[in-house]
Protein backbone atom coordinates (compact mmCIF):
# COMPACT_ATOMS: atom_id res chain seq x y z
CA UNK A 1 0.00 0.00 0.00
CA UNK A 2 1.25 3.77 -0.70
CA UNK A 3 -0.82 4.75 2.01
CA UNK A 4 -1.73 4.21 4.86
CA UNK A 5 -3.52 5.60 7.85
CA UNK A 6 -4.30 3.14 11.11
CA UNK A 7 -6.49 4.33 13.72
CA UNK A 8 -5.55 8.12 12.86
CA UNK A 9 -7.07 10.36 15.38
CA UNK A 10 -6.67 14.08 15.94
CA UNK A 11 -8.14 16.17 18.46
CA UNK A 12 -8.32 19.85 18.40
CA UNK A 13 -8.82 20.50 22.58
CA UNK A 14 -12.23 18.39 23.46
CA UNK A 15 -13.28 18.21 20.00
CA UNK A 16 -12.07 15.44 18.28
CA UNK A 17 -11.85 16.04 14.54
CA UNK A 18 -10.72 13.15 13.57
CA UNK A 19 -11.41 9.64 15.32
CA UNK A 20 -9.55 6.39 14.53
CA UNK A 21 -9.71 6.71 10.26
CA UNK A 22 -8.44 3.51 9.00
CA UNK A 23 -7.49 3.95 5.27
CA UNK A 24 -5.22 2.33 2.84
CA UNK A 25 -4.94 3.22 -0.75
CA UNK A 26 -3.39 1.25 -3.23
CA UNK A 27 -0.96 2.28 -6.46
CA UNK A 28 -3.09 3.01 -9.65
CA UNK A 29 -6.06 3.61 -7.21
CA UNK A 30 -8.18 6.65 -6.57
CA UNK A 31 -9.60 7.48 -3.49
CA UNK A 32 -12.35 9.76 -2.88
CA UNK A 33 -12.84 11.45 0.75
CA UNK A 34 -16.62 13.07 1.23
CA UNK A 35 -17.85 14.29 3.66
CA UNK A 36 -19.92 17.92 4.02
CA UNK A 37 -17.80 20.72 5.52
CA UNK A 38 -16.03 20.10 9.34
CA UNK A 39 -16.44 16.33 8.63
CA UNK A 40 -12.97 15.86 9.05
CA UNK A 41 -11.41 15.64 5.65
CA UNK A 42 -8.70 18.69 5.52
CA UNK A 43 -7.62 17.51 8.80
CA UNK A 44 -7.41 13.83 8.05
CA UNK A 45 -5.47 14.97 4.48
CA UNK A 46 -3.04 17.34 6.58
CA UNK A 47 -2.37 14.71 8.98
CA UNK A 48 -1.01 12.66 5.97
CA UNK A 49 1.47 15.71 5.21
CA UNK A 50 2.53 16.01 8.31
CA UNK A 51 1.35 19.74 8.77
CA UNK A 52 0.18 18.34 12.57
CA UNK A 53 1.11 15.67 15.09
CA UNK A 54 -1.55 12.87 15.83
CA UNK A 55 -3.65 12.53 18.57
CA UNK A 56 -3.43 9.24 18.48
CA UNK A 57 -2.87 6.76 15.59
CA UNK A 58 -0.41 6.88 13.09
CA UNK A 59 -0.29 7.59 8.69
CA UNK A 60 2.06 6.57 6.31
CA UNK A 61 3.58 7.04 3.00
CA UNK A 62 5.24 4.81 0.82
CA UNK A 63 6.50 3.07 4.10
CA UNK A 64 7.16 6.52 6.30
CA UNK A 65 5.62 7.73 8.56
CA UNK A 66 3.86 11.03 8.06
CA UNK A 67 4.82 12.80 11.54
CA UNK A 68 8.64 11.15 12.58
CA UNK A 69 9.37 10.35 8.98
CA UNK A 70 7.89 13.60 7.48
CA UNK A 71 10.09 14.59 4.77
CA UNK A 72 11.03 10.99 3.15
CA UNK A 73 7.06 10.82 3.14
CA UNK A 74 6.67 14.01 1.49
CA UNK A 75 8.72 13.80 -1.08
CA UNK A 76 6.48 10.76 -2.69
CA UNK A 77 3.36 13.14 -2.21
CA UNK A 78 2.10 16.28 -4.17
CA UNK A 79 0.04 17.78 -2.30
CA UNK A 80 -2.81 20.81 -2.94
CA UNK A 81 -4.03 22.29 -0.20
CA UNK A 82 -7.48 23.57 0.19
CA UNK A 83 -7.38 26.87 1.01
CA UNK A 84 -4.59 27.75 -1.60
CA UNK A 85 -2.05 30.61 -1.12
CA UNK A 86 0.86 30.97 -3.22
CA UNK A 87 3.83 33.22 -3.30
CA UNK A 88 2.51 36.13 -5.19
CA UNK A 89 5.83 37.91 -6.03
CA UNK A 90 6.44 35.19 -8.41
CA UNK A 91 5.57 34.46 -11.50
CA UNK A 92 3.71 31.09 -12.32
CA UNK A 93 7.15 29.25 -13.81
CA UNK A 94 9.55 30.95 -10.95
CA UNK A 95 7.25 29.52 -8.19
CA UNK A 96 6.70 25.95 -10.61
CA UNK A 97 10.55 26.28 -10.88
CA UNK A 98 11.29 26.95 -7.02
CA UNK A 99 8.86 23.97 -5.97
CA UNK A 100 10.45 22.14 -8.29
CA UNK A 101 13.75 22.55 -7.10
CA UNK A 102 12.77 21.83 -3.46
CA UNK A 103 11.47 18.47 -5.28
CA UNK A 104 14.81 17.57 -6.21
CA UNK A 105 13.28 18.04 -10.05
CA UNK A 106 13.91 20.05 -12.71
CA UNK A 107 10.95 19.11 -15.25
CA UNK A 108 11.31 22.04 -17.55
CA UNK A 109 10.34 20.35 -20.33
CA UNK A 110 6.38 19.04 -18.76
CA UNK A 111 6.28 22.51 -17.65
CA UNK A 112 5.05 24.52 -21.29
CA UNK A 113 3.30 21.26 -22.15
CA UNK A 114 1.12 20.89 -18.69
CA UNK A 115 0.39 24.59 -18.64
CA UNK A 116 -1.00 24.50 -22.57
CA UNK A 117 -3.17 21.58 -20.96
CA UNK A 118 -4.42 23.85 -18.39
CA UNK A 119 -4.54 26.61 -20.35
CA UNK A 120 -2.44 29.03 -18.53
CA UNK A 121 0.08 31.90 -19.07
CA UNK A 122 2.75 31.10 -16.41
CA UNK A 123 4.71 33.89 -17.60
CA UNK A 124 2.13 36.22 -15.65
CA UNK A 125 2.80 37.31 -11.88
CA UNK A 126 0.52 35.60 -9.49
CA UNK A 127 -0.34 38.70 -7.84
CA UNK A 128 -2.45 39.31 -11.09
CA UNK A 129 -4.08 35.82 -11.43
CA UNK A 130 -7.52 35.20 -10.72
CA UNK A 131 -8.33 32.70 -7.79
CA UNK A 132 -9.19 29.91 -10.59
CA UNK A 133 -5.68 31.01 -12.49
CA UNK A 134 -4.01 30.45 -9.15
CA UNK A 135 -5.49 26.93 -8.80
CA UNK A 136 -3.98 26.12 -11.60
CA UNK A 137 -0.34 27.09 -11.47
CA UNK A 138 -0.81 25.06 -8.24
CA UNK A 139 -2.08 22.13 -10.05
CA UNK A 140 0.97 22.21 -12.43
CA UNK A 141 3.48 22.01 -9.50
CA UNK A 142 1.48 19.46 -7.82
CA UNK A 143 0.97 17.00 -11.29
CA UNK A 144 4.88 17.73 -12.61
CA UNK A 145 7.07 16.15 -10.21
CA UNK A 146 4.74 12.62 -10.99
CA UNK A 147 5.22 11.55 -7.61
CA UNK A 148 3.90 8.27 -6.23
CA UNK A 149 0.92 9.53 -4.13
CA UNK A 150 -1.27 12.86 -5.43
CA UNK A 151 -3.06 14.23 -2.30
CA UNK A 152 -5.79 16.80 -3.29
CA UNK A 153 -8.16 18.99 -0.77
CA UNK A 154 -11.36 19.72 -3.44
CA UNK A 155 -8.98 20.60 -6.27
CA UNK A 156 -11.86 21.33 -8.43
CA UNK A 157 -12.68 24.64 -6.30
CA UNK A 158 -12.75 27.32 -8.16
CA UNK A 159 -12.21 25.67 -11.68
CA UNK A 160 -14.72 26.54 -14.92
CA UNK A 161 -16.02 23.36 -16.17
CA UNK A 162 -14.06 22.92 -18.80
CA UNK A 163 -11.00 22.99 -16.42
CA UNK A 164 -12.60 20.29 -13.99
CA UNK A 165 -13.05 17.59 -17.01
CA UNK A 166 -9.23 18.12 -17.64
CA UNK A 167 -8.04 17.86 -14.21
CA UNK A 168 -10.15 14.95 -13.69
CA UNK A 169 -8.22 13.34 -16.93
CA UNK A 170 -4.85 14.21 -15.47
CA UNK A 171 -6.16 12.23 -12.74
CA UNK A 172 -6.99 9.22 -14.56
CA UNK A 173 -3.93 9.37 -16.37
CA UNK A 174 -1.82 9.33 -12.96
CA UNK A 175 -3.84 6.46 -12.11
CA UNK A 176 -2.67 4.45 -15.51
CA UNK A 177 0.94 5.63 -14.69
CA UNK A 178 0.88 4.10 -11.04
CA UNK A 179 0.03 7.01 -8.93
CA UNK A 180 -2.29 7.06 -5.87
CA UNK A 181 -4.50 9.81 -5.83
CA UNK A 182 -6.38 10.77 -2.40
CA UNK A 183 -8.89 13.60 -3.20
CA UNK A 184 -11.35 15.41 -0.89
CA UNK A 185 -14.36 17.09 -2.72
CA UNK A 186 -17.97 17.65 -2.43
CA UNK A 187 -18.76 17.29 -6.09
CA UNK A 188 -20.59 14.01 -5.88
CA UNK A 189 -20.57 13.62 -9.77
CA UNK A 190 -16.92 13.95 -10.23
CA UNK A 191 -15.66 11.51 -7.63
CA UNK A 192 -18.00 9.04 -9.16
CA UNK A 193 -16.77 10.17 -12.44
CA UNK A 194 -12.67 8.94 -11.46
CA UNK A 195 -13.10 6.61 -8.36
CA UNK A 196 -12.29 3.47 -7.93
CA UNK A 197 -13.39 3.81 -4.26
CA UNK A 198 -15.15 6.39 -1.71
CA UNK A 199 -14.92 7.12 2.12
CA UNK A 200 -17.79 9.17 3.41
CA UNK A 201 -16.41 10.91 7.12
CA UNK A 202 -19.41 11.60 9.62
CA UNK A 203 -18.01 13.66 12.86
CA UNK A 204 -14.92 13.01 12.26
CA UNK A 205 -15.51 8.82 11.60
CA UNK A 206 -14.85 7.01 8.58
CA UNK A 207 -18.65 5.78 8.38
CA UNK A 208 -18.41 4.47 5.10
CA UNK A 209 -16.42 2.78 2.50
CA UNK A 210 -17.79 2.28 -0.86
CA UNK A 211 -16.18 0.50 -3.81
CA UNK A 212 -17.58 2.53 -6.86
CA UNK A 213 -17.41 -0.67 -9.41
CA UNK A 214 -19.70 -2.49 -7.10
CA UNK A 215 -21.75 0.59 -6.68
CA UNK A 216 -22.24 0.95 -10.28
CA UNK A 217 -23.76 -2.75 -10.29
CA UNK A 218 -26.37 -1.89 -8.17
CA UNK A 219 -30.22 -0.23 -9.58
CA UNK A 220 -32.23 1.28 -8.03
CA UNK A 221 -35.82 0.44 -8.91
CA UNK A 222 -39.05 2.20 -8.20
CA UNK A 223 -42.57 1.02 -9.79
CA UNK A 224 -45.76 1.67 -9.58
CA UNK A 225 -48.16 -1.34 -9.93
CA UNK A 226 -51.77 -1.24 -11.31
CA UNK A 227 -53.00 -2.41 -7.47
CA UNK A 228 -52.09 -2.32 -3.90
CA UNK A 229 -50.34 -5.47 -3.26
CA UNK A 230 -47.80 -6.84 -0.34
CA UNK A 231 -46.10 -9.17 -2.72
CA UNK A 232 -42.27 -8.82 -2.29
CA UNK A 233 -40.31 -10.63 -5.36
CA UNK A 234 -38.15 -13.95 -3.71
CA UNK A 235 -34.73 -12.76 -6.03
CA UNK A 236 -31.38 -12.97 -4.61
CA UNK A 237 -30.36 -9.44 -4.79
CA UNK A 238 -32.88 -7.33 -3.82
CA UNK A 239 -32.19 -4.75 -0.76
CA UNK A 240 -33.73 -2.37 1.36
CA UNK A 241 -37.58 -2.97 -0.32
CA UNK A 242 -39.96 -0.87 0.74
CA UNK A 243 -43.90 -1.15 -0.16
CA UNK A 244 -46.13 1.96 0.30
CA UNK A 245 -49.32 1.32 -1.38
CA UNK A 246 -49.02 0.82 -4.95
CA UNK A 247 -45.59 2.46 -5.00
CA UNK A 248 -42.51 0.25 -4.52
CA UNK A 249 -39.00 0.66 -4.36
CA UNK A 250 -35.72 -1.70 -3.86
CA UNK A 251 -32.25 -1.76 -4.86
CA UNK A 252 -30.96 -4.71 -6.70
CA UNK A 253 -27.73 -6.50 -8.26
CA UNK A 254 -29.28 -9.28 -9.23
CA UNK A 255 -30.34 -10.30 -13.16
CA UNK A 256 -31.93 -7.77 -14.75
CA UNK A 257 -34.03 -10.34 -16.80
CA UNK A 258 -35.86 -11.95 -13.96
CA UNK A 259 -36.73 -8.97 -11.96
CA UNK A 260 -38.40 -7.78 -15.12
CA UNK A 261 -40.58 -11.07 -15.62
CA UNK A 262 -41.52 -10.53 -11.98
CA UNK A 263 -42.34 -6.65 -12.94
CA UNK A 264 -44.66 -7.93 -15.24
CA UNK A 265 -46.24 -10.58 -13.55
CA UNK A 266 -47.28 -8.05 -11.21
CA UNK A 267 -48.81 -5.48 -13.44
CA UNK A 268 -46.16 -2.92 -13.78
CA UNK A 269 -47.86 0.73 -14.53
CA UNK A 270 -44.85 2.36 -14.42
CA UNK A 271 -41.35 1.69 -13.91
CA UNK A 272 -37.75 3.77 -13.59
CA UNK A 273 -34.52 1.45 -12.99
CA UNK A 274 -31.66 4.11 -12.57
CA UNK A 275 -27.96 3.41 -11.25
CA UNK A 276 -27.97 3.51 -7.65
CA UNK A 277 -25.08 5.96 -7.55
CA UNK A 278 -22.76 7.89 -4.92
CA UNK A 279 -25.70 10.36 -3.73
CA UNK A 280 -27.67 7.80 -2.77
CA UNK A 281 -25.45 6.18 -0.18
CA UNK A 282 -24.04 9.92 0.75
CA UNK A 283 -27.23 11.31 1.79
CA UNK A 284 -27.64 7.93 4.07
CA UNK A 285 -25.61 9.82 6.07
CA UNK A 286 -25.36 13.62 5.13
CA UNK A 287 -28.73 13.95 3.58
CA UNK A 288 -31.79 16.00 5.24
CA UNK A 289 -33.15 12.64 6.04
CA UNK A 290 -30.03 11.55 8.05
CA UNK B 1 17.79 22.50 -1.28
CA UNK B 2 18.85 25.17 1.91
CA UNK B 3 20.59 26.77 -1.32
CA UNK B 4 17.24 27.16 -2.94
CA UNK B 5 15.54 28.05 0.41
CA UNK B 6 18.03 31.08 1.50
CA UNK B 7 18.02 32.32 -2.55
CA UNK B 8 14.31 32.15 -2.36
CA UNK B 9 14.17 34.64 1.32
CA UNK B 10 17.12 36.56 -0.35
CA UNK B 11 15.26 37.91 -3.38
CA UNK B 12 12.34 38.47 -0.99
CA UNK B 13 14.37 40.58 1.17
CA UNK B 14 16.56 42.32 -1.05
CA UNK B 15 14.54 45.87 -1.57
CA UNK B 16 14.22 45.83 2.48
CA UNK B 17 18.26 45.19 2.98
CA UNK B 18 18.82 47.78 0.31
CA UNK B 19 16.93 50.43 1.92
CA UNK B 20 18.00 49.89 5.27
CA UNK B 21 21.44 49.41 4.31
CA UNK B 22 21.34 52.80 2.69
CA UNK B 23 19.40 54.36 5.56
CA UNK B 24 22.19 53.13 7.93
CA UNK B 25 24.59 54.58 5.36
CA UNK B 26 23.32 57.79 5.15
CA UNK B 27 23.10 58.19 9.04
CA UNK B 28 26.62 57.19 10.06
CA UNK B 29 27.69 60.37 6.90
CA UNK B 30 25.18 62.70 8.42
CA UNK B 31 26.93 61.84 12.03
CA UNK B 32 30.18 62.81 10.94
CA UNK B 33 28.98 66.44 9.40
CA UNK B 34 27.34 66.60 12.78
CA UNK B 35 30.52 65.95 14.49
CA UNK B 36 32.30 68.47 12.21
CA UNK B 37 29.39 71.09 12.95
CA UNK B 38 30.29 70.54 16.41
CA UNK B 39 34.17 70.21 16.89
CA UNK B 40 36.02 71.07 13.68
CA UNK B 41 37.78 74.81 14.06
CA UNK B 42 35.54 77.84 13.76
CA UNK B 43 32.03 75.77 14.86
CA UNK B 44 30.23 75.42 17.67
CA UNK B 45 32.26 73.91 20.64
CA UNK B 46 34.96 76.53 19.82
CA UNK B 47 32.60 79.02 19.97
CA UNK B 48 31.68 78.31 23.49
CA UNK B 49 35.25 78.16 24.18
CA UNK B 50 35.99 81.56 23.18
CA UNK B 51 33.16 82.58 25.69
CA UNK B 52 35.76 81.48 28.15
CA UNK B 53 34.05 78.48 28.96
CA UNK B 54 36.45 74.95 29.43
CA UNK B 55 35.05 71.90 27.37
CA UNK B 56 34.88 70.53 31.17
CA UNK B 57 32.46 73.58 32.02
CA UNK B 58 30.49 72.60 28.78
CA UNK B 59 30.18 69.27 29.81
CA UNK B 60 28.60 69.43 33.15
CA UNK B 61 25.86 72.19 31.60
CA UNK B 62 25.27 70.20 29.13
CA UNK B 63 25.02 66.62 30.98
CA UNK B 64 23.25 67.84 34.74
CA UNK B 65 19.24 67.20 35.12
CA UNK B 66 17.36 66.06 32.28
CA UNK B 67 21.11 66.15 29.75
CA UNK B 68 22.18 62.80 31.69
CA UNK B 69 19.88 61.05 29.17
CA UNK B 70 21.42 62.49 26.73
CA UNK B 71 25.06 61.42 27.85
CA UNK B 72 23.73 58.03 28.39
CA UNK B 73 22.26 57.91 24.83
CA UNK B 74 25.50 59.18 23.91
CA UNK B 75 27.75 56.22 25.28
CA UNK B 76 28.16 57.71 29.21
CA UNK B 77 31.00 59.90 31.36
CA UNK B 78 33.88 58.89 29.25
CA UNK B 79 33.05 60.74 25.46
CA UNK B 80 34.96 63.45 25.22
CA UNK B 81 33.30 65.55 23.07
CA UNK B 82 36.27 67.70 21.42
CA UNK B 83 37.62 64.41 20.21
CA UNK B 84 36.13 63.97 16.43
CA UNK B 85 36.43 59.97 17.25
CA UNK B 86 34.55 60.00 20.14
CA UNK B 87 31.74 62.40 18.58
CA UNK B 88 31.79 59.93 15.30
CA UNK B 89 31.68 56.73 17.84
CA UNK B 90 28.42 58.42 18.90
CA UNK B 91 26.17 57.58 16.19
CA UNK B 92 27.24 53.74 16.61
CA UNK B 93 25.14 53.63 19.75
CA UNK B 94 22.53 56.84 18.59
CA UNK B 95 18.95 55.13 19.22
CA UNK B 96 18.19 55.91 15.45
CA UNK B 97 20.61 53.25 14.60
CA UNK B 98 19.61 51.12 17.40
CA UNK B 99 16.15 51.65 15.93
CA UNK B 100 16.99 50.67 12.56
CA UNK B 101 19.15 47.72 13.18
CA UNK B 102 16.09 46.72 15.05
CA UNK B 103 12.96 47.11 12.50
CA UNK B 104 15.12 45.19 10.33
CA UNK B 105 15.90 42.43 12.92
CA UNK B 106 12.47 42.53 13.96
CA UNK B 107 10.72 42.68 10.67
CA UNK B 108 12.09 40.10 8.90
CA UNK B 109 12.52 37.58 11.50
CA UNK B 110 8.83 38.17 12.65
CA UNK B 111 7.46 37.59 9.19
CA UNK B 112 9.90 34.51 9.20
CA UNK B 113 7.31 31.92 10.72
CA UNK B 114 4.41 33.74 11.88
CA UNK B 115 4.51 36.47 8.82
CA UNK B 116 4.40 32.89 6.02
CA UNK B 117 1.84 30.49 8.29
CA UNK B 118 -0.13 34.18 8.32
CA UNK B 119 0.44 34.16 4.82
CA UNK B 120 -0.79 30.69 4.48
CA UNK B 121 2.38 30.15 2.22
CA UNK B 122 4.21 27.93 5.02
CA UNK B 123 1.87 25.39 3.92
CA UNK B 124 3.04 25.40 0.23
CA UNK B 125 6.50 25.21 1.51
CA UNK B 126 6.36 22.00 3.68
CA UNK B 127 4.14 20.24 1.79
CA UNK B 128 7.67 19.58 -0.36
CA UNK B 129 10.16 17.58 1.26
CA UNK B 130 11.54 20.68 3.21
CA UNK B 131 12.30 19.86 7.31
CA UNK B 132 11.49 22.11 9.59
CA UNK B 133 14.76 22.67 10.69
CA UNK B 134 16.06 23.12 7.45
CA UNK B 135 13.50 26.19 7.33
CA UNK B 136 15.29 27.86 10.39
CA UNK B 137 18.68 27.13 9.12
CA UNK B 138 17.97 29.08 6.13
CA UNK B 139 16.82 31.76 7.95
CA UNK B 140 20.18 31.61 9.84
CA UNK B 141 21.93 31.63 7.03
CA UNK B 142 20.20 34.85 5.52
CA UNK B 143 20.99 36.23 8.98
CA UNK B 144 24.87 35.48 8.36
CA UNK B 145 24.83 36.99 5.29
CA UNK B 146 22.18 40.12 5.72
CA UNK B 147 23.79 41.48 9.15
CA UNK B 148 27.25 41.73 7.44
CA UNK B 149 26.14 43.67 4.37
CA UNK B 150 24.25 46.21 7.17
CA UNK B 151 27.50 46.27 9.59
CA UNK B 152 29.49 47.57 5.96
CA UNK B 153 27.20 49.82 5.50
CA UNK B 154 27.54 51.54 8.20
CA UNK B 155 31.14 51.33 7.85
CA UNK B 156 31.16 52.59 4.63
CA UNK B 157 29.20 55.55 5.61
CA UNK B 158 31.59 56.37 8.51
CA UNK B 159 34.60 56.01 5.77
CA UNK B 160 32.61 58.41 3.30
CA UNK B 161 31.83 60.84 6.01
CA UNK B 162 35.32 60.88 7.57
CA UNK B 163 37.00 60.97 4.25
CA UNK B 164 34.88 63.80 3.10
CA UNK B 165 34.96 65.75 6.12
CA UNK B 166 38.77 65.61 6.49
CA UNK B 167 38.85 64.21 9.35
CA UNK B 168 41.08 61.31 7.83
CA UNK B 169 44.42 63.25 8.19
CA UNK B 170 43.23 65.91 10.21
CA UNK B 171 46.23 68.42 11.65
CA UNK B 172 45.11 68.27 15.04
CA UNK B 173 45.30 64.88 16.56
CA UNK B 174 41.83 65.75 18.51
CA UNK B 175 40.02 65.72 14.83
CA UNK B 176 42.24 62.77 13.38
CA UNK B 177 39.67 60.07 12.82
CA UNK B 178 41.15 56.54 11.66
CA UNK B 179 37.85 54.55 10.34
CA UNK B 180 39.89 51.07 10.68
CA UNK B 181 39.16 51.64 14.30
CA UNK B 182 35.55 51.51 13.80
CA UNK B 183 35.60 48.04 12.15
CA UNK B 184 36.00 45.66 15.82
CA UNK B 185 32.53 47.75 16.93
CA UNK B 186 31.21 45.90 13.82
CA UNK B 187 31.39 42.38 15.44
CA UNK B 188 28.87 44.13 18.48
CA UNK B 189 26.29 46.02 15.85
CA UNK B 190 26.25 42.33 14.46
CA UNK B 191 25.97 40.45 17.28
CA UNK B 192 23.25 42.88 18.93
CA UNK B 193 21.22 41.93 15.16
CA UNK B 194 21.66 38.38 15.83
CA UNK B 195 20.63 38.37 19.07
CA UNK B 196 17.03 40.62 18.14
CA UNK B 197 16.83 38.52 15.85
CA UNK B 198 17.52 35.22 17.16
CA UNK B 199 14.80 36.00 19.95
CA UNK B 200 12.11 37.49 17.63
CA UNK B 201 12.31 34.04 15.45
CA UNK B 202 11.84 32.08 18.29
CA UNK B 203 8.53 34.55 18.94
CA UNK B 204 7.68 34.24 15.64
CA UNK B 205 8.07 29.86 15.45
CA UNK B 206 5.17 30.06 18.69
CA UNK B 207 2.95 32.74 16.54
CA UNK B 208 0.09 32.86 13.85
CA UNK B 209 0.39 36.11 13.33
CA UNK B 210 2.95 38.56 12.12
CA UNK B 211 1.29 41.26 13.37
CA UNK B 212 1.13 40.03 16.56
CA UNK B 213 4.43 38.76 16.68
CA UNK B 214 5.84 42.39 15.58
CA UNK B 215 3.92 43.92 18.17
CA UNK B 216 5.15 41.21 20.73
CA UNK B 217 8.92 41.65 19.66
CA UNK B 218 8.78 45.14 19.20
CA UNK B 219 7.47 45.84 23.04
CA UNK B 220 9.92 43.41 24.48
CA UNK B 221 12.79 45.32 22.98
CA UNK B 222 11.54 48.56 23.42
CA UNK B 223 11.48 47.79 27.29
CA UNK B 224 14.70 46.46 27.95
CA UNK B 225 15.93 49.46 25.34
CA UNK B 226 14.02 52.45 28.36
CA UNK B 227 15.30 50.03 30.90
CA UNK B 228 19.03 49.89 29.66
CA UNK B 229 18.89 53.63 29.25
CA UNK B 230 16.80 54.12 32.65
CA UNK B 231 19.41 52.09 34.74
CA UNK B 232 22.23 54.32 33.33
CA UNK B 233 20.82 57.62 35.08
CA UNK B 234 18.80 56.09 38.08
CA UNK B 235 20.90 53.79 40.48
CA UNK B 236 18.43 51.90 41.84
CA UNK B 237 17.46 50.48 38.42
CA UNK B 238 21.09 49.85 37.36
CA UNK B 239 20.71 46.12 38.53
CA UNK B 240 18.30 45.69 35.56
CA UNK B 241 20.76 46.85 33.06
CA UNK B 242 22.43 43.20 32.96
CA UNK B 243 19.11 41.57 32.34
CA UNK B 244 18.36 43.63 28.45
CA UNK B 245 20.45 42.94 25.59
CA UNK B 246 21.17 46.53 25.05
CA UNK B 247 23.44 46.54 27.95
CA UNK B 248 25.52 44.05 25.78
CA UNK B 249 25.68 46.65 23.15
CA UNK B 250 28.85 48.35 23.97
CA UNK B 251 30.84 49.25 20.76
CA UNK B 252 32.20 52.86 21.76
CA UNK B 253 35.33 50.98 23.61
CA UNK B 254 36.01 48.36 21.29
CA UNK B 255 36.28 52.05 19.13
CA UNK B 256 38.35 54.55 21.56
CA UNK B 257 40.47 52.35 23.21
CA UNK B 258 44.06 50.60 21.81
CA UNK B 259 43.75 47.41 23.41
CA UNK B 260 40.13 46.77 23.88
CA UNK B 261 40.87 42.86 23.29
CA UNK B 262 42.78 42.71 26.31
CA UNK B 263 39.25 43.40 28.17
CA UNK B 264 37.34 40.11 29.53
CA UNK B 265 34.58 42.07 29.54
CA UNK B 266 34.25 43.06 25.92
CA UNK B 267 34.57 39.07 25.20
CA UNK B 268 31.54 38.74 27.87
CA UNK B 269 29.45 41.17 26.24
CA UNK B 270 29.87 39.69 22.56
CA UNK B 271 29.73 36.32 24.41
CA UNK B 272 25.95 37.35 25.66
CA UNK B 273 24.86 38.79 22.53
CA UNK B 274 25.87 35.63 20.96
CA UNK B 275 24.68 33.50 23.46
CA UNK B 276 21.28 35.11 22.96
CA UNK B 277 20.48 34.92 19.38
CA UNK B 278 21.77 30.96 19.22
CA UNK B 279 19.71 30.05 22.22
CA UNK B 280 16.80 32.21 20.39
CA UNK B 281 17.43 30.30 16.94
CA UNK B 282 17.24 27.07 18.98
CA UNK B 283 14.36 27.51 21.16
CA UNK B 284 12.78 28.69 17.37
CA UNK B 285 13.91 24.84 15.82
CA UNK B 286 12.77 22.96 18.95
CA UNK B 287 9.52 25.08 18.87
CA UNK B 288 8.60 25.41 14.98
CA UNK B 289 10.03 21.69 14.58
CA UNK B 290 7.22 20.11 17.40
CA UNK B 291 4.12 22.32 16.34
CA UNK B 292 0.89 21.73 14.51
CA UNK B 293 1.09 24.37 11.50
CA UNK B 294 -2.59 25.46 11.63
CA UNK B 295 -4.75 25.69 8.66
CA UNK B 296 -4.70 29.56 6.88
CA UNK B 297 -7.88 31.21 7.78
Amino acid sequence: MLLRANQLTKDYGSFRALDQLDLEIAPGEIFGLLGPNGSGKSTALRLLMGFMRPTAGSASIAGHDCWHDSVRARRNVGYLPGELRLYENMTGRQLVRFLGQLHGQDGTERVDRLAQVFDIDISRPIANLSSGMKRKVALLQVLLPQTPVLILDEPTNTLDPTMRDVLMKQLVEARNRGQAVLFSSHVLTEVERVCDRVGILQRGRLVHLQKLAELHEVRRIRATFAEPSEAMPNLPGVDGAVRNGREWTCEYDGPLPEMLAWLVAHKVEDLRIEPLGLAGIYHQYHGAEA
Amino acid sequence: MTRVLVLKLLRDVRWGLVIVSVLLCLFQLLWAKVTDRIAAPDQLLESFLQLGLSVDDIRKRLFSGPGQIVQALMGGESIRIERALDMISISYVHPLTQIILCVWAIGRAAGAIAGEIDKGTMELLLAQPVARSKVIAAHLVVDAITIPILCLSMWLGTWIGVAILGFLNHADPNLQVNPWRFGPALLNVALLVFAVSGLTMWISSMGRFRWRVLGVAVLVALVMFLVNVIGQIWDPASPLRPATIFYYYQPQPMILQDEWFKQAVVWERLGVLLAVGSGGYLLAWWTFCKRDLPAPL
